[in-house]
Formats: C-alpha cells, structure tokens, sequence
C-alpha cells in the first residue's frame, strides 16, 4: 500500500537576527536594511527521512528544541522545508491548536461553524455533522449559550469533539490529549483509534511515553534535529529514558554531602541518587494513617508519602514521579503528574507534596519507593532517589503480587460429603 | 489511468472552491456577528462615523466656505460611503495576517483569504449602509435610473483594487509592524487628494495630470455619476483600472504568496 506521509531527507533552516534587528519601516530606514539579513542559522530538522502507511501511529519523542514540532508543521504543509521533501497524501486534520477561531461572544453553534470549517470542512459538512459534535462534546443543552459562559473543560470538550469529526486521512496530533476528564480523555482516544482502524495515518508529539508506548506502532526518537532511533514504541522509549538518565548522571554534582536516611540507608550522589540538584528533595518520609514514620505494613494498610523538596531557583512545572518496585526491579506502581498538574506553575523555596494511598494491597514482600523530581520536559532529573525508601509489607504470601481484601467460601457444591473427621 | 483521475481532480477542485466559498462567508458571518451582537443598533453604529463626517463636511462647505454644489450632503455621502469601504478595508485587510496569526498557523489555512474576508466585511457595511443613500435621494427628490444597475461593476472593480493593494501591505505589516501606520498616513492624504468632498470639476487643470494618478478618481465619481448625475460612468479609465489592478493582482498575490511561508516563522 501507498505510504500516507513520506517525509524524504527532510531539512528545515531557522534564522537567527541581529539583537537590533528592526521591527519596523522606520527602524530599517534607521538602522539600514543590512541587519534585516539573518546573522545566523540553524537546523532544526536536518536528514530526516521515514514514511508512514495508512492506519500506522507514530509517536515523535524528543526533548524541548529537538524539532518535533517544527516537523509537524512542515508535514502540515505549514512553511516551506530548506532541504527536501514532504509528501502526505489525503485530508489533513490537526489537532495542535485547540479551538483556534474559537470567540467567547459566539454561541457554541456558531462555534462549531466557524472552527469547523477552518479545519477543513465545508459548511454541508458541518451541518451534517453537527448533532454528532454536540452530542461527542456532550454540550447539547448549551450549544445556544455563548462561549463566555462555558467552562474551560467545556470549551475543550467542544473543541475537541470538533477536531474530531474532520475524518481526515492523516491526523497530526501534538499534545492536547490531555483534555477534560478520564472518561472524555477515553472517548478522544477511542476515536483516535477508530480513525486508525479506519486507515488514518497519525503522527502523534508528546511527552509522555506512557501514552507512546500505549497507542504507537512506532516511535522516532529526535534529538537537536536529527533522528536518534526509530523502531518500536517499547525499544526507543527505553533508549530515551536511558539516554535521560545519562544526562541526569551528567549533571549531578559530584561532591554533594551524603545524607543517611531514617531507616538507615546512605543517599549519595551517583550511587542512589542522581540529578542536577537545583530541586532537590531534602526529606522523603513514608507514613502511616497517623502521618507516623514507617519502615512497614500489613497489606492493605494506608501509607503516604511524603516528599519535601527545595528549590535554589524556581523551577517551571516540574514533574513529581513515584515508582514503586521490587528488589529485582519489577514495577508495581509507576506515576509521575506535573506540578500544574497539582496547582502550581512553578516551584520556589520549599514544600511539601505528599501522596496518599488509602491502601497499599501488595502482597508479602520488600518493595522499594524510588521518587525523582524532573524537568518538565522530562530532559534530565532534578533529582531522583533510587532504592532508597523501602517498605516491607507483612500479609499474603511471598508468590502473589496482589493482595486485595478477599475471601473464600463455598457457595454451592454437589460433590459427595468427605467423611467427617 | 487519466481518464479515472481527470474527473477525480475536478471533483477536488471543485471541493476546493466550495470550501473556499464557505470558508469566506463563514469567515465575514462571523465579524458580523461580533459586530452586531449586543448591540441591535449595531448598524446605526457603523454608520454613524461617516454620517459624523457627512454632517461636519456639510457644515462647513454649506455654510463656512460655501462650495457651489447643489444637494451638497447627497453629493458627500455618494462619495463618502465608498471611501470608507476602500478606507476600512485596506486599513483592516493590512493587519490581518497578523490579528490572524493563529489560522495562519493551521496546516491546511489559506492565508490568501484573510485579506478577502477584511475586504468583504467591509462591502457588507457598505452595502447595509446603501439603504440610507437612497432614502436620501428619495427625499431631496433625485430620480434613480437604470445607470444605478453597474454598481456591482463599480464594486468588482474597488473589491480588485483595493484587494491587490492589500496583498502588498498586508504581507509587509508582517515584516515591518509600521506598515499599518504608514497606511493610515496615506489614506488621510488620499482623502483630501480625492474627489470625495469636493467635485473632481473643481481641480484647477494644472493639478489634473496628480489626479489622472489616483486611481480612486474614476470609482469615486463613476458611483456619483450613475446615483446622482444617471450617467455612464468613465469607461475607458474604469477599464484601465481594471485591467490594471488585474495585472497588480497577480503580482501582489504571488508576493504575498511567497512571503506567507515566512509568515509562520515570523508570527
């Protein structure tokens, strides 16, 4: 079959400006037409070259700057390459942007024309499709009211449930998956899904690998411009997260006082510990229902755990993430969630986040809660502890994982009665 | 193998076109919208700038510095309603690449039609606001003629120009954020050096070779002739308008064509 996107040796130059650089016709006649030249440039796409069938998801990984974006745009047909070629064939829908046209003072109706038809679809279209968008949206009884009087969930949900409905062949997806609630996000990605079983060829940019490993066939690793690794989503994600983690031992100092934990274990930099140490996470305690310092549970007890962090400069929306795991490396548990996520845009001095199981129904064993702190854009950790904290947990038996409250009983049994003992 | 894809290419081209269409009028429904809502006299509000200009202009050349004009605020406003469509929309269709940077950024936007939708809007205030001319024609007693049915060729004819004008303009704002300003400067100047308040019979011959260059000349009298006067307007200079602004079309469109890729980097 016909690839949906061929993207062949693909280049894309940025220019950089004189710091002078006029803004306006009367600067330039000032300051001479000399410093509208472009003093340098840059790649930032370079030798890029993959294609793409129809029905395939591809996921496009990279730190901030590594050109994701600006592949997305090219392969939109938004500016032109430098070096190259971009061929995608069939209707693109995008959903970069959300809500794009979108005006407080309109109706959702009139919304819904105006965004739909700047996505790409005609007006018969729209009309055509419009109850299915109210509807997806769940907004019926609103769809008159102005936009101003929506919630911002709302206004999502409607420009979502618009980019949706497009039915394109190719579909470029960069970040916004992360819109209104679980069940929305669950809706979004079951039609993400039926757009691929349908044939969509879709190239979706994130950060979060949990979600390239979950829906992508593939995954194409940038970095500065250039692809590191492509293959499968499981295999590049690994090598990425190595690669951060490289990073992560580059930047943490080396001569950082070793601390000794409560339960005794000695945190030290490029052994148990690893990161720049601009946010680091001065106190990790693990708790029990009466917020008392714990070292272990009977399965099925709360815990929490409680992370204080300081920060020597502020830091953007950083991301707090928890992983809990055995000796031999198994992962139980494994969340990370943004600062903003949490209510804070960025982090200044110190604080404290705490999460709370209300249950921790593991089975009898030694686990390990190894927590980081990272910049948002997952590019290094600012700070990560790595069996550090461990937790041993008494109840059930050594061979299960699980140990949820359950019982066992006979409910009905035709079998002959055993002798009585 | 052609045969199969020649009717496929024209049922695209022909999408193309629709999407356009609808893509244009949804894009002007909208402006109107935002104008009118809230307020129902929106459309007296729309007005009510160039009536303001209409009644100082009469003040002063009726009574202050008489100019031997008959119907004097009819004469004005014939003039002044398609100045301030030619005004309104090449100011407006200058910053709307940049007012519109967030559809420019869409893959699939057609950045050319911002400006056509600047200009549209605006034909639509002038078209609401005809009404009230021929009211006032009907109530200073001026007879409305066949001559009246070339409007839509006067139209065609402003809509080519001012859009091959804007093309320029709107593609430089981008790059020099001044433009806009530059462009309000030249449309105070070609007020006063058009016949909008003023009959282009009174220019003293010696500055007629200036106002055989401006091509708002021919428009501005050719609505005056075929409201007021129920003549033809000027054929030949209307047709030389024409035929250039189609020639300048071509050119500012591949212009502002070539500079919309830099548009994304810049915006």
């Amino acid at each position: 079959m016909d690839a949906a996107i061929v993207v062949n040796q693909l280049g894309k130059q940025y220019r950089q400006f004189h710091p002078d650089r006029p803004h306006t016709f009367i600067e330039t006649l000032a300051k001479g037409f000399r410093r509208l030249h472009p003093t340098d440039r840059f790649w930032a796409l370079r030798d890029v070259s993959f294609s793409i069938a129809p029905g395939r998801m591809v996921g496009v990984i990279g730190s901030n700057g590594a050109g994701k974006s600006t592949l997305l745009r090219l392969v939109g047909g938004v500016g032109r390459p430098d070096e190259g070629t971009v061929h995608a064939s069939g209707r693109i829908g995008a959903l970069l942007e959300l809500g794009t046209g979108f005006h407080p003072e309109l109706t959702g109706r009139e919304n819904v024309f105006v965004s739909g038809i700047i996505s790409g679809l005609t007006r018969a279209d729209v009309r055509e499709r419009f109850d299915d968008i109210v509807a997806f949206a769940e907004l019926e009884a609103f769809i008159d009211s102005p936009l101003r009087t929506y919630s911002t969930g709302m206004q999502m949900r409607l420009a979502f449930s618009v980019a949706v409905h497009i039915e394109p062949d190719i579909l470029l997806v960069d970040e916004v998956l992360a819109v209104g609630d679980v069940a929305f996000q669950q809706k979004c990605l079951d039609r993400i899904a039926q757009f691929q079983a349908n044939g969509c060829a879709i190239l979706l940019v994130t950060h979060d690998l949990s979600l390239v490993r979950e829906l992508c066939d593939e995954v194409i690793w940038l970095h500065r411009g250039q692809i590191m690794g492509r293959g499968p989503a499981q295999v590049i994600t690994t090598e990425y997260t190595a690669d951060m983690l490289t990073e992560s031992k580059m930047r943490t100092p080396a001569n950082y006082p070793t601390i000794v934990t409560p339960s005794g274990t000695h945190l030290k930099v490029m052994e148990n510990r690893f990161g720049s140490l601009e946010l680091a996470l001065e106190q990790v305690q693990l708790l029990d229902g009466l917020n008392r310092p714990i070292t272990s549970i009977n399965s099925g007890d709360p815990v929490r755990i409680a992370l204080t962090y300081r920060a020597n400069r502020p830091i953007p929306d950083p991301i707090f993430g928890l992983t809990i795991t055995d000796e031999s490396g198994e992962i139980y548990y494994d969340e990370s969630i943004a600062g903003s996520a949490l209510g804070f845009e960025r982090i200044t001095g110190t604080g404290q986040v705490v999460i709370d199981f209300e249950r921790l129904d593991l089975s009898d064993g030694t686990y390990f809660f190894d927590v980081g702190i990272y910049e948002r854009n997952w590019s290094h950790a600012f700070d990560y502890h790595w069996h550090v904290y461990p937790l041993r947990v008494y109840g059930g038996n050594s061979k299960s994982i699980l140990w949820p409250p359950h019982q066992w009983r006979c409910v009905s049994a035709e079998a002959e009665p055993t002798h009585e003992s | 193998m052609t045969q199969i894809r020649q009717p496929a290419l024209r049922q695209i081209n022909r999408r193309k076109l629709i999407y356009m269409r609808d893509l244009i009028w949804e894009l002007v429904r909208r402006d109107m919208k935002l104008r009118y809502k809230g307020s129902l006299l929106g459309i007296v509000w729309s007005l009510l700038n160039p009536l303001a200009q209409l009644v100082v202009f009469t003040i002063i050349f009726t009574w202050i510095l008489p100019l031997d004009i008959p119907n004097y605020a009819l004469f004005m406003f014939c003039a002044l309603l398609p100045w301030t469509w030619f005004q309104t929309s090449w100011t407006s269709a200058t910053v709307t690449i940049v007012d519109g940077r967030a559809l420019i950024k869409r893959p699939g936007f057609p950045p050319g039609i911002l400006p056509i939708v600047s200009i549209t809007s605006n034909l639509v205030h002038f078209l609401l606001a005809l009404p009230v001319l021929i009211v006032f024609m009907l109530i200073t007693d001026v007879p409305l003629t066949a001559t009246v049915l070339l409007l839509p060729v006067l139209i065609a004819i402003q809509f080519l120009f001012t859009l091959s004008i804007a093309y320029i303009t709107a593609a430089l704002h981008v790059q020099f954020r001044d433009i806009a300003h530059l462009v309000g400067v030249i449309v105070l100047l070609l007020f006063y050096l058009s016949p909008v308040f003023y009959d282009i019979a009174m220019v003293p011959a010696q500055l007629r070779p200036l106002y055989a260059l401006n091509p708002l000349v021919p428009l501005l009298d050719g609505y005056r002739a075929i409201f007021l006067r129920g003549e033809l307007p000027n054929v030949p200079l209307l047709t030389l308008l024409a035929f250039l602004s189609t020639v300048l079309l071509y050119f500012s469109h591949r212009f502002f064509m070539h500079m919309s890729y830099v548009f994304v980097e810049e915006l």
